[in-house]
């Protein structure tokens, strides 16, 4: 999808063609407000943040790199962004369900159709300890902070600190090799 | 600290990818995206690592109105019109009520920066002979205005450092930030100065590009908490003409 549809489609975006953003939007945008659903809760918040981040991803479709990464990818961090700003602003409080959050084995490879570099980040994701890989998952997917962390899985904050940054640690020594 | 040791660098890229970098670190960690391409390039790559996460999870249609949205919001489409006003890419929608936000930006611009100009000149003046004893370094003044003509900022260079002032006229937003950019006179895309202080003031070094290229005007630009990620200015509020004192 990636290289035969979004790259074309954003450069005709940063053209200014309105039928190729709209098209864009048609296809990116689930993924999109599935990702500030998830973080923000609540849909008003969530419609605000994917409205935003298509208004920022008309204006800076131009700006886009191929090398730093997949259309998707820059699309889906422009979202995320705006999303954890509007955590901020409007105070939203992260609480998930307790079935919400753990990610499985299972939730990261049965997904969609993963490409390369999915895959290995899924294989990656798999190789990280339970808790690790937990606590990355609720602040990327969850947006939440260090304490909120903390709270969800009643473990000390230096705990949570290191699984986190010990996660990240091993995630890239894998999906560098 | 040396933000640019490689691995304190990763620690700080993932953590603000991740979102658990907050607060005033993380509005740091986006001016050193914007200043240095080691930073940006870190931010991208974990972008990329992480990615996977948001991308597996299930996709969820949002509702017609946010489509909506967008389209009034970028002008390609007036509030209210059920029908798509326009989708080919030269021709202008003929409701007369839809804005222009081109036009309007361009009538913006023009109107911003003659006033601004004007002033600034006056204020530039004023500054000037206010100070019995001036500043000897101080080589060029400027001074932000707002629509209604208040002055907002004032820009103090010389060759070493950049002195901004925060007036009483100024009022913070929660949400937003405040970020600066120089305008080349070669018309080459303006280039962010870091953002604008809200409280005070604060005094930087005289960034090295500054002082090297010829500069049409100083702009200053709306951007979400900690400034543009894109480089770019998003939304160019002001213009303030640089003059030499």
């Amino acid at each position: 999808m990636e290289h035969e549809t979004l790259f074309p489609l954003l450069c005709k975006t940063a053209d200014g063609d309105k039928k190729a953003f709209a098209e864009l939007y048609k296809i990116t945008s689930p993924q999109l407000y599935a990702v500030a659903l998830k973080l923000l809760k609540r849909p008003e918040l969530a419609d605000e943040a994917t409205q935003d981040a298509y208004i920022k991803i008309w204006h800076n479709a131009g700006n886009y790199q191929r090398g730093k990464g997949t259309v998707l990818t820059w699309m889906v961090s422009i979202a995320r962004y705006r999303a954890l700003d509007l955590i901020r602003y409007h105070n939203v409080r992260n609480e998930v369900e307790l079935n919400d959050d753990a990610p499985s084995g299972m939730e990261t490879t049965q997904s969609i159709k993963l490409e390369a570099e999915q895959a290995k980040l899924a294989s990656c994701l798999d190789e990280l300890d339970g808790p690790q890989r937990q606590a990355i998952h609720l602040a990327y997917v969850n947006g939440m902070s260090h304490q909120e962390v903390v709270t969800h899985l009643a473990s000390p904050l230096g705990t949570i600190k290191s699984w986190i940054r010990r996660g990240l640690q091993s995630l890239q020594r894998c999906l560098s090799l | 600290m040396n933000y640019l040791k490689e691995e304190r660098l990763n620690a700080l890229a993932a953590e603000y990818v991740v979102g658990t970098l907050r607060g005033k670190a993380r509005t740091r960690y986006q001016k050193l995206m914007m200043q240095y391409q080691a930073v940006s390039d870190a931010t991208a790559q974990w972008e990329q690592y992480l990615t996977g996460f948001a991308e597996t999870l299930p996709p969820v249609t949002p509702p017609d109105s946010v489509w909506e949205s967008i389209q009034v919001k970028l002008g390609h489409k007036a509030a209210n019109d059920t029908e798509f006003v326009d989708q080919t890419t030269n021709a202008k929608p003929s409701s007369d009520n839809v804005i222009d936000l081109e036009k309007e930006k361009q009538k913006r611009w023009k109107n911003l920066s003659f006033i601004s100009t004007a002033a600034a000149l006056v204020l530039a003046v004023l500054l000037f002979m206010m100070q019995p004893v001036p500043t000897p370094e101080v080589s060029h003044i400027a001074v932000v205005n707002n629509a209604d003509n208040a002055p907002l900022w004032v820009i103090e260079v010389s060759d070493t450092t950049m002195n901004v002032k925060v007036t009483d006229a100024f009022v913070a937003l929660a949400d937003k930030d405040y970020e600066l950019w120089m305008v080349p006179a070669n018309g080459e895309a303006p280039i962010s100065l870091g953002l604008m202080p809200e409280v005070n003031g604060d005094t930087r070094a005289t960034p090295d590009i500054l002082l090297d290229q010829s500069i049409a005007a100083l702009a200053v630009s709306l951007e979400a908490p900690g400034g543009s990620v894109t480089g770019a200015p998003t939304e160019v509020l002001y213009i303030a003409p640089i003059v030499s004192v």
